[in-house]
């Protein structure tokens, strides 16, 4: 599997010619120092995103993601490693950096006590634009995001979605030829989730590249067309959401037997044994088996159960998900990583 | 030129930031036009005694008044810092191509502004009531006052960094407040001070202000008060802006 793993990433490499990349980042190393001693917070990233491209890092709380945005973004100097932001050295060119990047922090950055046209003007004019120009500007974004109803009332007014869409035109203002976003729809309600994700994809398609971190599935599942994961600073595995999926993943069946019909270890060891099981795991009161093909799969395990004369109260059939790929890589659940439930 | 340029929409930045809490600003001055309608009149009996023996009562009282003012003015900046990093706004204007020097001069001509425009004011209403300044000392004096605004913004910037809360830094700022005012001889001349307040007094910044105060409002701009003020109060910024870089970079980076 880790053969497999790097070839891909050399095919990807290959596909992407060095001048075309909006990102190059090689080695990228960042360690704190606590009381608790030396934090390895982000431990040697390679990384290559293509021009154009929305990118997106995957990881739960604490892996690394905020720390290696802060260091593309110049906020934080690295240990050790390069980076090649839209063509500058973050290191020793950062002025080119910043003038050829947007910035979404997680607080977002919006003024609260100014109404939003001014955050807007004033951000057009710290990046050099002209008085007429950065109004003019202004009033394009207010128009392209959707804001006029509110433009002129001070940001601190504004729900949890017209804020981010106001901090998502900051970003912009500039027309910045790479765009980062720090788990840009944290706290955001699923229509201002998809409303922003189709912000997002119409500006790639200006050309814009956007590089975002996330740690909902459902996000770095529908949004990126690449990925990495991340976990403990360190990047386990990287592809489009599909690519890692069908690399890392498999179908789940998830049974669950009438209570007490039959030892639940017993059914397992049945099934674990079946060819077409690739493993098989008790998950409470149910059984969790991984399958290669779940159509082929699922009428041979009903037949099976059916002729060991075990009562069924529910079965089903789900496709492969992001959880199961960090599952297998970290063999930890995404979901539960923060919570320490599962596994 | 694009470092004025990024200075002056900074600093219009905070001026509307002060701007909108017109509170803040009324209340300023609220508190010395307290002290001069309700404290002033009790000094007149005191007036050919000791620390009055120049000029009118008024004219011990406002400067000492003034540099209560520029102190006050932004003994709270830190509070506006606290909520600016919690909002995100530094981390976004840091990630602009804007330099640093614009981001922190564009705070302190806010700060500067917004102590001067209060100060003249409060000059103007102690005119017709015996205070009979002298231009070119009071020139001279907003100067030196803008360096006690300036290295007091600049303490509460870097208190606020290292208490990371606002109720703490409150707490800091009420609890140092009148030992300052009172050791500085602001209200009262320490003239009429124990032996042992006056030796305190020489290790408050502030004295040697409100020393140079009185000397500035009648227009004595060249005595030695004033020298030491200017050496007291410019090895204080020094100390107060290195310290405040120190703690800003460390915490935010």
């Amino acid at each position: 599997m880790h053969k497999l793993l790097s070839r891909a990433s050399d095919a990807a490499r290959a596909s992407s010619p060095p001048g075309r990349d909006a990102l190059v980042i090689e080695g990228l190393r960042k360690s704190f120092r606590t009381r608790g001693g030396t934090v390895e917070a982000v431990r040697g990233i390679d990384l290559r995103v293509a021009q154009g491209e929305i990118f997106g890092f995957l990881g739960p709380n604490g892996a690394g993601k905020t720390t290696t945005l802060r260091m593309l973004t110049t906020l934080l100097p690295p240990d050790g490693g390069r980076a090649l932001v839209a063509g500058a050295d973050i290191a020793t060119r950062p002025q080119d950096v910043r003038r050829r990047i947007g910035y979404v922090g997680q607080q977002g950055g919006a003024d609260r006590p100014a109404t939003g046209r001014e955050n807007l003007v004033l951000q057009g004019r710290l990046y050099g634009q002209s008085r007429g120009e950065a109004a003019a500007r202004a009033a394009e974004l207010i128009d392209l995001l959707e804001l006029s109803e509110f433009a002129d009332r001070p940001a601190l007014t504004y729900s949890g979605g017209q804020r981010r869409r106001l901090e998502v035109a900051l970003g912009i203002v500039h027309r910045p030829q790479v765009l980062f976003l720090d788990e840009p729809t944290t706290g955001l309600d699923p229509q201002n989730r998809a409303n922003l994700w189709d912000r997002l994809r119409a500006l790639r398609a200006t050309g814009t590249t956007i590089f975002l971190t996330t740690h909902y599935l459902e996000e770095a599942d529908a949004l990126p067309d690449r990925l990495a994961i991340i976990d403990h600073g360190a990047i386990v595995s990287e592809g489009t959401p599909r690519e890692l999926k069908q690399r890392l993943a498999r179908e789940t069946v998830l049974i669950k037997p009438r209570p007490a019909s039959r030892p639940l270890e017993e059914l397992r060891r049945d099934l674990a044994a079946q060819r077409f099981v690739d493993e098989a795991r008790i998950e409470g009161e149910a059984i969790r088996l991984a399958v290669g093909d779940g159509t082929e799969a699922l009428p041979a395990i009903v037949a099976l159960l059916q002729s060991d004369g075990v009562p069924v109260e529910t079965i089903s059939l789900s496709a492969p998900s992001l959880d199961d790929v960090f599952l297998r890589q970290t063999g930890r659940s995404l979901r539960d990583a923060g919570k320490g439930e599962l596994s | 030129m694009k470092l004025i340029t990024d200075v002056w929409v900074l600093m219009v930045r905070k001026l509307r930031e002060t701007l909108r809490q017109p509170v803040w600003v009324v209340m300023n001055l609220f508190f010395p036009l307290v002290l001069l309608a309700l404290f002033a009149p009790l000094l007149h009996s005191l007036v050919g005694g000791p620390g009055f023996t120049r000029g009118s009562v008024l004219d011990v009282f406002v400067p000492g008044i003034l540099v209560m003012l520029a102190y006050t003015s932004v003994s709270s900046a830190g509070w506006f810092l606290l909520t600016e990093l919690d909002s995100g706004v530094i981390e976004r204007l840091r990630v602009t191509p804007v330099s640093r020097f614009a981001l922190l001069m564009g705070g302190i001509l806010r700060d500067v502004l917004a102590m001067i425009v209060p100060a003249l004011v409060l000059i103007a209403i102690a005119l017709p009531f015996g205070f009979h300044p002298r231009w070119a000392g009071i020139a001279v004096l907003v100067a030196l006052l803008a360096l006690v605004t300036v290295a007091t913004s600049a303490a509460s910037n870097a208190l606020a960094l290292i208490l990371r809360r606002v109720e703490s830094l409150t707490a800091v700022t009420n609890g140092t407040l009148f030992p300052l005012l009172f050791l500085s001889g602001m209200l009262l001349p320490l003239a009429l001070a124990p032996g042992w307040m006056r030796v305190v007094g020489h290790f408050n910044p502030l004295y040697y202000v409100v020393e140079a105060s009185r000397d500035l409002a009648v227009g004595t701009v060249t005595s030695a008060a004033v020298g030491e003020a200017f050496l007291v109060m410019g090895g204080v910024t020094v100390v107060a802006t290195s310290w405040a870089t120190h703690v800003y970079r460390k915490a935010v980076a």
